[in-house]
């Protein structure tokens, strides 16, 4: 099996291209000058490890669990019905 | 004091009105729209809830002051046992199984909701055309498109088909189509409202946000969806933000405005001048006010654009049709998924996805991934340097007046470019807020993280000024 992955492949969409309007975002993103910019890139977006929630279990109500039932493509006797996995 | 929550609950306190009555209207009104705002009407539910209000104040009992007001929720949000599609062929038929944080804190302080409201698919749009229930129709001139992606949301404010909505705002989705529509749309800070059961794009600058007619409304509805919330980490606890509070302007001395976005080719002639009139006033009220420097339009849109698709990339890969939505069948399970997403997602909503596993994939994701999060490390640091200077910030909300329906399709990097003005705060995760004066399209006014108090106060001072 090739090692290269394609945009399709990894999009699990048929035939996927890149496009030209998001290559040109792109190529501002790669001539950007971040020279003044700390590469080490100090991103403050996560979380604070001392305030996380509690690590229970929380059951679903039963209209929950009946809708995601419901939301089933396909169902058989109360059970979700999906393609059986062959390795390749 | 505008506000039309207070008058419509003084009208319902008063027996003025029935709640049913009004919640009547409203369903008809929004039947029978044209602009297409509507993906699903809540029509049982509505009229039950308003029955419930009109037996408690038939019994003399107290109600509370968003009780029995009607309001729209944008099609991407929970509430269990509704269709929420996304605008999507994907989840056109998908329930919601429980319902978002923002929207139950709003239905225990007795809002009523009405409507599921037409936006772009997933949010992937800056017009509301990216969907399948038809392209929204602006609310002053139906050619010409809703905006987005709560485009739905803001055209039904702007009509008095809902009294507010909540849209939501992940590169300017509320606060362009609020400045399309003439009304008032706020961006809160990122993480002042829960994002639980909001239908994730963006994940790091997803916002919930309200749309209304006045200050006051925007303040009123702030307020009941802010908090704390196990159900997502990154919310914060905040103060209530009391009408006193904003009423006084007298702690803003200084206001800046970034002087690229205003000199440069693209942004329409009367905008701008309109743009510096209004600066002009702020000058004449002994407000002090300077030009800074920022980042070219194009680096911010792109870096957005570069953020957001990776972002989205992921945050989709799990809509593959197996345990919900639109499955097709193929010969094996990686055909299936690969049937599924081809033929339910949009045009639009490909080419994100394409783009953001393109820059997550090795050999793009150093030379464009991970600069772009280090430019928008740069933006915020930018953003803090700029707060230590002056109070607030304002800007217009987009270069041009809305387009045409159907040129936005036409022309997708066009699209993203017009987001220019919106996109830099989401990236700052700053509360900005979009008020309907000052420019043909609004004016934005954001102040530093955690301070949407301060953008209120301001918008006070500007209704008075401008």
């Amino acid at each position: 099996m090739s090692k290269i992955m394609t945009v399709d492949v990894l999009s699990s969409i048929k035939g996927a291209q890149p496009s030209e309007a998001v290559n040109k975002l792109f190529e501002v993103i790669k001539n950007a000058n971040t020279a003044n910019t700390n590469t080490s890139n100090n991103h403050n977006n996560a979380v604070s490890l001392n305030d996380l929630r509690d690590d229970v279990v929380i059951d679903s109500s039963a209209t929950e669990k009946q809708i995601i039932i419901e939301n089933f493509p396909k169902e058989k006797n109360g059970y979700l019905v999906v393609s059986k996995v062959i390795e390749e | 004091m505008s506000s039309q929550i207070h008058s419509i609950h003084q009208q319902l306190v008063n027996k003025d009105i029935t709640c049913t009555a009004l919640v009547q209207e409203k369903l008809d009104l929004l039947k029978q729209n044209t602009n297409n705002t509507v993906n699903a009407l809540l029509d049982t539910l509505a009229l039950d809830l308003a029955a419930k209000v009109d037996a408690k104040i038939a019994n003399g009992e107290t109600i509370g002051l968003l009780e029995g007001i009607p309001f729209g929720i944008k099609d991407v949000y929970m509430v269990q046992g509704t269709y929420t599609t996304a605008s999507s062929d994907l989840l056109k038929n998908y329930k919601s199984a429980y319902t978002a944080t923002a929207i139950q804190k709003l239905l225990d302080a007795g809002a009523i909701p009405l409507v599921k409201e037409n936006c772009d698919s997933f949010g992937h749009g800056s017009s509301s055309e990216n969907t399948i229930f038809g392209a929204v129709k602006n609310a002053i001139n139906p050619d010409l498109v809703g905006g987005g992606s709560s485009g739905g949301s803001a055209v039904n404010v702007a009509k008095d088909y809902t009294v507010f909505s909540i849209g939501g705002d992940t590169g300017g989705s509320v606060r362009q189509p609020a400045g399309y529509n003439n009304v008032y749309g706020l961006k809160p800070t990122y993480g002042r409202i829960s994002r639980y059961g909001l239908m994730a794009y963006a994940s790091s600058t997803d916002c919930v946000g309200p749309i209304a007619k006045s200050i006051e409304d925007i303040r009123i509805v702030l307020n009941v969806m802010s908090g704390k919330d196990a159900k997502d980490q990154t919310t914060y606890a905040s103060a209530e933000i009391t009408p006193d509070s904003i009423a006084n302007s007298n702690t803003i001395k200084t206001v800046g405005y970034f002087k690229n976005f205003i000199e440069n080719d693209s942004i329409d002639a009367t905008i701008k001048a309109d743009f510096l009139a209004t600066i002009e006033k702020i000058k004449a009220k002994g407000i002090a006010v300077k030009a800074l420097d920022f980042f070219e339009s194009e680096t911010l849109v792109s870096t957005y654009y570069t953020l957001a698709m990776a972002e989205t990339a992921s945050n989709l890969s799990r809509l593959d049709g197996t345990n919900y939505g639109n499955r097709i069948e193929g010969d094996n399970l990686k055909d299936t998924y690969a049937i599924t997403r081809s033929e339910n997602f949009s045009e639009e909503t490909k080419r994100r996805i394409v783009g953001g596993n393109q820059v997550l994939s090795q050999g793009f994701s150093d030379a464009i991934y991970l600069k772009g999060l280090a430019l928008r490390d740069a933006i915020a640091e930018n953003f803090e340097k700029d707060f230590s200077a002056v109070d607030i910030i304002i800007s217009p909300v987009t270069p041009n007046t809305p387009p045409k329906i159907g040129d936005s399709l036409k022309d997708p990097h066009a699209m993203y470019l017009s987001d220019a003005y919106t996109v830099g705060f989401s990236l700052g995760q700053l509360p900005t807020l979009t008020v309907p004066q000052g420019t043909a399209t609004g004016l934005q006014i954001t102040a530093a993280k955690n301070n949407d108090e301060l953008v209120l106060k301001f918008a006070n001072f500007l209704k008075d000024t401008i």
